[in-house]
């Protein structure tokens, strides 16, 4: 067989895919950057750390205990990182749903940030579990239907499933496949609905898992609302991370970013939506302490961090968001998006890991490779989507077709 | 057994009701804030008045600039000096800039003369002209690490230098104001919209600001040549000065 002939257009399909145009050395020279050496760094030593963990098992990589049987995994990993992710079905939604259009060249990196969140959450959750080889029994073989737990693993791996579907078109874009790109498009509306569904689902029932721990989450935090609070707070929080993302994307992809895009009025559209949301998230956690009635509490040490973490990251946030927006202040905007984000990461801190068991003796304090695996897969998160951004119709959906044009 | 008050339980349903009405009579005036824009803008204008602004269709035309038809403007100090930057016209038919490559202080310029470049992502470089003639006094560093200041702000943070001028009496004569450079720059409009492709024309009909980077959308393929063209800096301006 004509085995060389074929060998051509593969080497050039992988130099044009793949190493961006560039001979292998030529690509390889130019991963050599800081950020590129930084990331291989951190990998270097993150996935030696990986491979501990699976080989000793929990009880040799984490401080994790019978007392604390949850960490940074679940609390960083899973929960910050699921609503981080939010901005995928929250624009989505706010597009393919509410018609809001305008919005459009911002939900494809939204969907990929989605997409990567829920993916590294997924492995996140992998290395948690003590015998993740058994992950299969909850969801084909032994359902536990009444389990919060059941749902949550239902949807988190539906909608993974979604978001993927949901970002094949700019795959098929860039692989050039026509008739697949059509078939792709024509879901998107089914996708969007689907994923809205599983969203309202999961994002509140990771919170309804607290529901069983009256007695070990702090009387502050726990609340009957909790469901709810999750929901509304990922709300903000896709958005926060939609901001956020875009400011960085433009800055370190200023070649492949649609110019034609006045991207900051939509960072002033989205602030609007957060400084609602956040107003709103307030009051009803408001209504949860008065619900419980838990104002004595607030004047405890725990009290003052309830009050840093509603106040300094919901309500002034929710303030700067609405000031911001008002006064077309974008770097603000952006600031306070950074700002929520890390409120939201210090919220499911709180309550999965530190008002949770706020009275045991035994306080969890994670462990060296537990925060290097989470360093770990946020630094492979990160590198993947550069390298998709790079190759794929992302961050300007016309940059393919353009180049067929010309 | 757990012990049973009404009236604990009752004060604490008067307060979540007090919580809910709370939030509703706040709710309606937070979202008027958080979702108008043009009053506060206004207001603000009104507040500084140094930052007055005459709107000229899509671009505003300060009142208090002097303007260069290489796009560029001017506004005479108190202390002396000459604050210069360039328009938001040419903001927005070049952007977004990797850089700005600005005079060095102490370095002439010259009305009508090329003083300084505004580069683009792809190393390509675009001229602008100087609209009064003097030696560099300062220039703005801030640009250099956020040279679409320029855009953001272009009669505000984005300004490019400061001049000590030599003979600004008979520059000024050479630069438009008030009425003349809203006349001037609804032309230059005109003349834009006669060139736009299909997309920009979208834009326009929305009402919206033009995009960024307009001469791009016109011609990608020679936008730099068109946008020399708008700023008074092409060959042929060059061989006609």
């Amino acid at each position: 067989m004509s085995s060389d002939a074929r060998a051509l257009p593969a080497r050039g399909w992988v130099t044009d895919k793949l190493f961006l145009g560039l001979s292998l050395t030529d690509y390889l020279k130019s991963l050599l950057t800081p950020g590129t050496i930084i990331a291989g760094l951190i990998m270097a030593v993150g996935i030696p750390v990986i491979i501990y963990r699976f080989a000793y098992g929990l009880g040799a990589a984490t401080n994790l205990s019978q007392t604390n049987p949850w960490g940074i995994w679940i609390g960083f990993d899973m929960l910050a990182g699921v609503a981080l992710a939010a901005g995928g079905y929250t624009l989505a939604t706010s597009v393919y749903i509410f018609g809001l259009k305008e919005y459009h060249p911002i939900v494809r990196p939204a969907i990929l940030t989605g997409f990567l969140g829920y993916l590294f959450a997924v492995l996140g959750l992998t290395a948690d579990l003590g015998r993740p080889w058994n992950l299969p029994v909850p969801l084909f073989i032994s359902w536990g239907g009444p389990s919060v737990m059941f749902e949550i693993a239902w949807c988190v791996v539906l909608y993974l499933t979604v978001l993927f579907l949901e970002f094949l078109p700019p795959v098929f874009e860039w692989l050039g496949w026509k008739k697949a790109l059509s078939l792709a498009n024509k879901t998107t509306i089914g996708l969007t609905v689907f994923g809205v569904i599983l969203s309202t689902l999961h994002q509140s029932s990771l919170g309804g898992l607290f529901l069983m721990a009256p007695t070990k989450l702090h009387p502050l935090w726990y609340s009957p609302f909790i469901p709810a609070y999750f929901f509304i707070s990922s709300i903000a929080a896709g958005l926060a991370m939609v901001i956020v993302e875009s400011g960085l994307s433009h800055r370190a992809f200023k070649s492949r970013v649609d110019h034609h895009v006045d991207v900051d009025k939509l960072v002033v559209g989205l602030a609007r939506g957060a400084s609602i949301v956040l107003f709103c998230y307030f009051f009803v956690k408001l209504q949860g302490v008065a619900d419980g009635d838990r104002w004595h509490l607030l004047g405890t040490g725990y009290g003052l961090w309830f009050l840093v973490e509603i106040v300094g990251f919901v309500l002034v946030p929710s303030m700067l968001f609405a000031w911001g927006a008002r006064n077309r202040r974008v770097t603000l905007i952006r600031w306070t998006a950074a700002w929520t984000v890390l409120g939201i990461i210090v919220n499911r801190l709180n309550v999965s890991v530190i008002a949770l068991n706020w009275n045991a003796a035994d306080r969890y304090v994670p462990s060296w490779m537990e925060v290097t695996l989470s360093l770990t897969l946020i630094t492979i998160g990160i590198s993947s989507f550069r390298w998709i951004v790079n190759r794929m119709p992302v961050l300007n959906e016309h940059e393919i077709t353009g180049r067929h044009h010309a | 057994m757990i012990p049973h008050d009404i009236l604990t339980l009752y004060s604490a349903k008067m307060l979540e009701y007090g919580i809910a009405i709370l939030f509703l009579l706040l709710f309606i005036p937070f979202w008027r804030f958080s979702q108008s824009t043009a009053t506060a803008l206004a207001t603000a204008r009104a507040a500084v008045p140094a930052r007055k602004k005459a709107e000229s269709g899509w671009f505003p035309v300060p009142a208090d600039r002097l303007f260069h038809q290489g796009h560029a403007w001017a506004r005479p100090d108190s202390d002396g000096l000459v604050t210069v930057g360039l328009d938001g016209f040419a903001a927005r038919l070049v952007g977004p800039l990797a850089s700005v490559a600005l005079p060095q202080v102490g370095s002439k310029v010259g009305q009508g003369e090329r003083a300084w470049r505004l580069m683009t992502d792809d190393g390509q470089g675009v001229d602008m002209l100087a609209p009064v003639d003097g030696t560099i006094a300062a220039i703005n560093t801030d640009l250099a690490k956020d040279p679409d200041a320029t855009i953001a702000d272009p009669y505000g943070k984005g300004w490019l230098v400061r001049v000590r001028p030599d003979r600004l009496r008979a520059n000024l004569t050479n630069l438009l104001t008030g009425q003349a450079a809203r006349r001037w720059m609804d032309e230059t409009v005109a003349g834009l919209q006669a060139r736009l492709s299909p997309g920009l024309g979208a834009l326009a009909q929305d009402g919206g600001v033009p995009v960024s980077g307009m001469a791009r959308v016109i011609d990608a393929a020679n936008w730099h040549g068109l946008a020399r063209t708008y700023l008074l800096t092409s060959e042929k301006e060059d061989g006609r000065a």
